[in-house]
């Protein structure tokens, strides 16, 4: 729309022709927003400046929503204790989930989130020599799905259950109706809608740093050349237009 | 001169909130008096210490606090943090009370932080710039406490210690 606009300016940029009033001030004005009107339209489709934008924001967001699921699972650990490894809710270092950059269509991206594999033991009393690891505690927990615990290693389980051990008949197996309790179905899913879709999320967008990026950077762009500045009754559109992908290249950084 | 480096902005926004939810009737200290330790507790715990309290607080409307994030930007002089206040209560129409008053008080941006400042409770070692509610969740039966109801206050603080010449803290 906007190029769209601006190439009505070709005509009173190429001096006179005709009829047409022969006014190097004209010429230079239409040069002028000829020249903003492509740095601006461009813009949008500058990749290097896409991914400048995405990556500055999801890394602040990423950064914050970790800090607030952290902060909910102090809190209230039953709920979230799920997608921390053992024994470390709350704790950065042993999160189990990860925000993820998805697909993106000009400045618009999608943010999701997934489950990484638990690598910790189950926590076992010290007299169970065998140890396992509950791969995907994280997402069965969230779920809510039950668990059924068969023997692989050995004929039958054997197990701690308040406090009595517990010998199940040989090649038995055990169903575990709520693994990570009932309090802890949909509870990350919850904090991550709550983070999303209300203030949270824009308070990370703020403090992400992009205006300022960004009206850095445009500023550069948005300068004048210097042969815009000079008087002149005839400016090439092409010259300008290619000034305009230069300068936001220099500005932003990549081809356009 | 050495910094005091044990004074922390959450402490001193923790007992300006408690003052003002005392000085308001919203709690009565008198039901926080312990025996054992002969004296009132401050029913406004540190995360780190719930498991601890939750004897002495069962049943009783109480609030859990954690720092989400602390954090300084460009302007190394203000410190940004934003801190989590959950609220607990058996009683639904208590939580309420508490969380309306502390979206009254703290909403206001530079207003609510002139209140801060101008209380003669605060250390004379901060001074707060702003504080704005970021979030407010619900009022829901909580997961945690059985038989409470629990909603979350999200405050995000900027706020400054006071300097020396060198930009070290007095």
């Amino acid at each position: 729309m906007l190029i769209q606009a601006a190439s009505g300016l070709e005509r009173l940029m190429g001096g006179s022709k005709g009829n047409s009033l022969k006014d190097s001030t004209v010429a230079q004005i239409s040069a002028y927003l000829y020249y903003n009107a492509h740095v601006i339209s461009r813009l949008t489709t500058n990749k290097q400046f896409q991914s400048k934008f995405s990556e500055l924001i999801f890394n602040q967001i990423d950064k914050d929503f970790g800090q607030y699921i952290d902060s909910l699972a102090r809190t209230r650990p039953k709920s979230l204790h799920h997608v921390y490894e053992w024994g470390k809710t709350g704790n950065k270092s042993a999160r189990l989930f990860d925000l993820n950059l998805g697909s993106q269509d000009g400045l618009s991206f999608k943010i999701s989130y997934s489950f990484k594999p638990s690598v910790s033991f189950v926590p076992a009393s010290s007299k169970f020599t065998r140890r396992h690891v509950f791969t995907n505690k994280a997402s069965i927990m969230e779920e809510g799905r039950s668990l059924t615990i068969s023997p692989k290693h050995s004929e039958r389980l054997v197990f701690e259950a308040d406090g009595e051990t517990v010998f199940m008949p040989i090649g038995k197996s055990v169903t575990v109706k709520r693994p990570g309790g009932t309090a802890s179905r949909n509870q990350f899913s919850l904090a991550h809608g709550r983070f999303f879709s209300g203030q949270l999320v824009n308070n990370s967008i703020k403090k992400s740093g992009f205006q300022q990026m960004f009206n850095r950077s445009m500023a550069k762009a948005l300068s004048l050349p210097s042969n815009i500045k000079k008087v002149q009754y005839s400016f090439s559109p092409n010259i300008i237009r290619g000034q305009a992908d230069a300068s936001l290249a220099a500005a932003f950084g990549g081809v356009l | 001169m050495t910094a005091n480096y044990k004074l922390d902005s959450m402490i001193e926004l923790r007992k300006f909130l408690w003052n003002e939810l005392k000085t308001r009737n919203i709690f009565d200290e008198e039901n926080y008096w312990s025996d054992n330790l002969d004296e009132n507790i401050i029913p406004i715990v540190p995360v780190q210490q719930s498991p601890e309290m939750n004897q002495f607080l069962s049943g009783k409307k109480h609030i859990v606090y954690d720092k989400i994030g602390i954090s300084y930007e460009d302007n190394w002089a203000i410190c940004c943090e934003q801190i989590l206040f959950t609220i607990y209560s058996t009683d639904f129409s208590e939580i309420n009370e508490v969380r309306n008053f502390m979206t009254d008080q703290f909403r206001r941006m530079d207003e609510s932080a002139r209140d801060v400042n101008k209380w003669s409770g605060l250390s004379d070692k901060f001074k707060f710039h702003s504080i704005f509610v970021a979030d407010i969740s619900p009022t829901a039966p909580s997961e945690e406490l059985q038989g409470f109801f629990a909603a979350d206050v999200i405050l995000e603080v900027k706020y400054s210690r006071i300097m020396d010449q060198a930009g070290r803290f007095l």
